[in-house]
């Protein structure tokens, strides 16, 4: 019924093409990412990264090419689309809390009205997402009621709630004050021990040394460099590679 | 007859015509919500079929004197479909709430649109990526949020509605306009009956502001 593509890595993404009319943001990328692990994609802005990983979870149309998660191409058909998802949870730069839920309800909606898990059994579920997260006294709050980095752990909480496998990190704590960094950073760390597959875009360097399995380097729509964090980090190979690591680190 | 007198022989009259301008205002709402909801869908549907759809309603009801879609609807679309024979004896309210209701709805239309696009895209985003289908994101998450900014547009609406329902007296419907005119032509007291007529719009329209302003200071309150 549905494509495989006969590799066992959870994600395999082959000659991937994405244009917003004229504007190439993705060209030829290829990519394979074995089940738990931990990748984080670096580059500027513009390079194409968000656009990267909304493609994996299809919020964007891939102009050409294909992506397997979990071998099962990622299709354009709408019921194929809503059984993909089922197994990758996104958090957002910018937290997309449903602002008329409480905190509970956030996490709720998802397992009981599309998973249709029975009520209480998803209210056990989300009290113990909430106190993963350090935010169990903070159950009856609505999200305008919140800073942003308690936003962004009750997003990372609605998205586990539907079991993910691929957790999809898009500029997690770029949107976030200073020193609310660490809450965020601390929860997605335990997250990666977890062994649950992870893709992070951010700029956030430690993390990627301490828990990154791989680092990706983007610019200008391509996959510049990739390889071991430590070994990226200390011997970049390629020019723009060791540009970029100057500014930032 | 003193002033008093004459509006207290005309009362009953009056309160009959208000009850139905009341009716047909209840009823006009009811389904022009309901149209406006289902065209405001196809004007922010992916499918262009159905955009297109949705667009052509707004511009040719909204496009159009409203009296002289009551018109249209009661003389001219008997002449090629036999409402009046399908809806005997009812063809006159039929029509009457008709008209009002391709009117009221196109606007309503255009009011909901507006809601919806209000609500940020990243709603829409969340959504489907915890797996809901456009339905559920519409149903649980955009609708929702999108009511509570709908709701002094959609009242403003009403109101107008109401207002709007006056015209039916030249359609023969009993309403509370047509009741003065009525009562004028036999009593010729044009003054105090326009006046009590007027009094009566105002009570009913005041008693639809108090509603909604208790309404808006509802949603105020949880501020969601």
């Amino acid at each position: 019924m549905k494509l495989q593509n006969g590799s066992n890595d959870m994600i395999v993404i082959k000659n991937l093409s994405k244009a917003f009319g004229d504007n190439v943001v993705l060209k030829d990328i290829s990519l394979s990412i074995k089940e738990g692990d931990v990748v984080v994609i670096v580059g500027a802005s513009g390079s194409g990264k968000t656009t990267l990983i909304r493609c994996i979870n299809g919020l964007e149309e891939v102009t050409s090419g294909e992506i397997y998660v979990n071998g099962v191409e990622v299709a354009h058909s709408k019921s194929d689309l809503i059984e993909m998802r089922k197994e990758i949870g996104m958090v957002f730069q910018h937290f997309n809390l449903f602002a008329h839920f409480t905190v509970l309800d956030n996490i709720m909606i998802g397992p009981t009205k599309v998973l249709k898990i029975k009520k209480d059994e998803a209210h056990k579920k989300a009290v113990a997402l909430l106190d993963q997260v350090g935010l169990i006294d903070k159950s009856g709050a609505y999200p305008d009621e919140l800073s942003g980095g308690q936003q962004q752990r009750v997003a990372i909480a609605r998205a586990l709630a539907m079991g993910p496998r691929v957790m999809l990190f898009d500029e997690p704590t770029s949107a976030l004050d200073p020193e609310m960094v660490g809450e965020v950073l601390s929860v997605m760390k335990q997250l990666a021990r977890e062994k649950i597959t992870m893709i992070v875009v951010t700029h956030e360097m430690g993390f990627a040394k301490e828990v990154g399995d791989m680092v990706i380097f983007m610019d200008d729509g391509l996959i510049v460099e990739q390889g071991k964090p430590k070994e990226m980090f200390s011997n970049p190979q390629e020019e723009r590679t060791k540009a970029f690591f100057n500014k930032i680190l | 007859m003193n002033i008093l007198g004459i509006i207290n022989a005309a009362m009953p009259q009056l309160l009959y015509g208000a009850k139905l301008t009341v009716l047909y205002s209840i009823a006009t709402i009811f389904f022009a919500t309901i149209v406006g909801l289902v065209f405001a869908l196809f004007k922010l549907s992916i499918t262009a079929s159905l955009r297109r759809i949705g667009e052509g309603y707004v511009h040719l009801f909204r496009g159009l004197p409203l009296l002289v879609e009551i018109f249209y609807v009661y003389f001219a679309l008997p002449m090629v479909l036999p409402l009046h024979k399908w809806f005997d004896p009812y063809f006159t309210p039929v029509a009457g709430i008709l008209a009002l209701t391709l009117n009221e709805g196109a606007y309503i239309t255009e009011i909901i649109r507006a809601g919806v696009l209000s609500v940020p895209k990243g709603q829409t985003e969340a959504a489907l990526s915890i797996s809901m289908s456009k339905y559920q994101t519409m149903r649980y998450i955009i609708l929702p949020q999108a009511f509570k900014r709908m709701i002094p547009p959609l009242m403003n609406q009403f109101i107008q509605t109401i207002k709007d329902t006056s015209l039916l007296s030249v359609i023969s419907i009993n309403e509370l306009t047509r009741q003065g005119q009525i009562i004028i032509s036999t009593t010729f007291e044009s003054l105090q009956i326009w006046t009590a007529v007027a009094i009566i719009y105002l009570a009913v329209i005041l008693s639809l502001t108090t509603l909604s302003s208790h309404f808006e200071r509802k949603y105020e309150i949880t501020k969601r």
